[in-house]
C-alpha cells in the first residue's frame, strides 16, 4: 500500500570525488587522470596498500580508496628502484580504483608510472593519514548511503524526527500544519528523502519543495514565510514513525499499548504507532501525545504496564478473599 | 434486554489481554453490553477496557452479562462463549 522506492547502494566516480570531497583534504590529481571517470568508489572503507606492496594482496577490494602513507613510502624506499618497480607492478590492477598519497608526500616515480600506465587515478592530500581516513570515511558514508524516497511528512518535535505516513488524502499535511502552528518544525511534506548513514536514518526534503506544504483548498503555502525561520529545518534523523490508518481498516488496534510496532525503512528500523483516523479526532494532539509516550518509553516508563501491575495486585487480593 | 451468568474460568482472571479481547468482541455488536459483578455491586461497560479492569475479577468470580439492543441475543451468546472458553487460553 505504501510505496517505497527500493534502496540502492551508490557509487561515486573519482572525478566526482575530486570535485566534492571535503576542502580540508586539498586533493590534487597527480597521475592517471585518464581513468578518473571510469573508476569509482563504492565503499566508505579505506585500505592501506602496505601489505599488498609486500606481496599479500588477497584482501584488496575494488571500489575502496587505497592509501599510501608514511609507512608504505618508507617501506618502498628500502628497495632498489628495480625491486620497487616490481613491488608496485605486482599490485592487482583490477582491484584498484584509486590511490591516495597522504601527508603531502612526494609520489615515487615507480608509483606515478604505475598509475599513468594503468590509468588508475593517483591523488595526493596534505592531510595526515588518520585525518584523511576520518574525513573521507564520513564523506563517503554520507555520499554512498543507501537512499530512498518515501511518501510521508517529516516533522521535528521536541528534538525527535517524526515521520508521518498514511495514504494520500488522510490528513498528513493538515496535521503537519497544525504541528507547525504549535511550534514544531517542518522538514518535508509529501516526499521524504531518507538516507541510511551508518545505520542511522536521516530524512530530508527535496530542494524544490523544502519549506512548503500543500493544503487542500489553500494550495501551496510557504511555511517559513508564514511561521518564521524556526518553523522549518532541512534535515533530521528519524526517531519514530506514525502511521495514519482509515478507521474502517480491518486491522485491530492495540487497545492497551503494550506492544510497540516497528517498520523497516531503507534498511533501518523505526518504532511505529498506528493511529486510526476518524472525523473529529484531533490528529495533531494525538501525534504530540504519541511522541511524548515514546519519550517516556525510552526512559523506561510505560503506562500500560503500570495499570497492568495495579490490576494484577487487585486480582491477587480478590482471589485471596475467595 | 437479556442477561446470563458466567464464571471467570481462566487462571489469571479477567486480565488485561482477556479484557482487550472482550472489548474487541463487544465492539462488533451494536448492543450495549454490561458486565456486572454482583458480589461487589459494581459493573463495567464491555466496550471499555479501563472499565473492565476495575472489576478486578479473579479466577472463579461469578459475573452477569447483560446486553441490550438490536443484536442483544447474538451479543450475549458470543460474550458468554468467550468466558466459557476461558478467552481461548485452554
Amino acid at each position: 500500500m505504501l510505496s517505497e522506492s527500493k534502496a540502492k547502494t551508490r557509487a561515486i566516480s573519482i572525478a566526482d570525488f575530486l570535485r566534492s570531497a571535503p576542502a580540508e583534504l586539498d586533493l590534487e590529481l597527480v597521475a592517471g587522470g585518464e581513468g578518473q571517470e571510469k573508476h569509482e568508489l563504492r565503499s566508505e572503507r579505506i585500505q592501506k596498500l602496505g601489505l599488498a606492496l609486500a606481496g599479500y594482496s588477497e584482501y584488496l577490494h575494488y571500489g575502496r580508496l587505497q592509501m599510501i602513507g608514511t609507512s608504505e613510502t618508507a617501506f618502498l624506499q628500502r628497495f632498489s628502484p628495480e625491486k620497487r618497480a616490481d613491488a608496485v607492478a605486482s599490485l592487482p590492477i583490477a582491484n584498484i580504483a584509486c590511490i591516495l598519497i597522504t601527508k603531502g608526500l612526494k609520489p615515487m616515480s615507480e608509483v606515478r608510472a604505475f598509475a599513468e600506465r594503468n590509468a588508475i587515478p593517483l591523488l595526493r592530500s596534505d592531510a595526515v593519514s588518520s585525518r584523511a581516513i576520518a574525513l573521507i570515511t564520513s564523506f563517503l558514508q554520507e555520499r554512498l548511503a543507501p537512499e530512498t524516497t518515501i511518501h510521508g511528512v517529516l516533522v521535528e518535535m521536541h528534538g525527535f524526527g517524526v515521520l508521518i505516513r498514511g495514504e494520500s488524502g488522510i490528513g498528513k499535511s493538515e496535521c503537519a500544519l497544525d504541528l507547525v502552528a504549535r511550534g514544531h518544525r517542518l522538514i518535508s511534506d509529501d516526499s521524504v528523502r531518507i538516507k541510511n548513514i551508518g545505520g542511522k536514518l536521516v530524512g530530508s526534503s527535496s530542494e524544490i519543495t523544502a519549506g512548503f506544504l500543500e493544503i487542500r483548498g489553500l494550495g501551496i503555502i510557504n511555511v517559513r514565510e508564514l511561521f518564521g525561520v524556526a518553523s522549518v529545518r532541512t534535515s533530521k534523523s528519524l526517531s519514530v514513525c506514525i502511521e495514519f490508518r482509515r478507521s474502517d481498516d480491518q486491522i485491530e488496534s492495540d487497545r492497551l499499548g503494550l506492544e510497540m510496532e516497528s517498520e523497516e525503512i531503507c534498511g533501518g528500523r523505526l518504532p511505529k504507532f498506528s493511529l486510526p483516523v476518524r472525523p473529529g479526532r484531533n490528529l495533531a494532539s494525538l501525534v504530540e501525545t504519541a511522541v511524548k509516550v515514546y519519550m517516556l518509553r525510552c526512559e523506561g516508563s510505560d503506562a500500560a504496564k503500570e495499570v497492568l501491575e495495579r490490576h494484577a495486585r487487585a486480582i491477587a487480593i480478590d482471589s485471596s478473599k475467595a | 434486554m437479556v442477561e446470563t451468568s458466567v464464571k471467570v474460568v481462566n487462571n489469571l482472571g479477567l486480565h488485561a489481554r482477556a479484557a482487550a479481547q472482550l472489548v474487541r468482541l463487544a465492539g462488533t455488536f451494536e448492543s450495549t453490553i454490561k458486565i456486572i459483578r454482583p458480589d461487589k455491586g459494581v459493573f463495567a461497560d464491555a466496550k471499555s477496557i479501563l472499565n473492565l479492569l476495575t472489576l478486578a475479577a479473579s479466577n472463579g468470580t461469578e459475573l452477569h452479562v447483560q446486553a441490550e439492543g438490536p443484536d442483544e441475543n447474538e451479543a450475549l451468546a458470543a460474550v458468554g462463549q468467550l468466558f466459557t472458553k476461558g478467552f481461548g487460553e485452554f
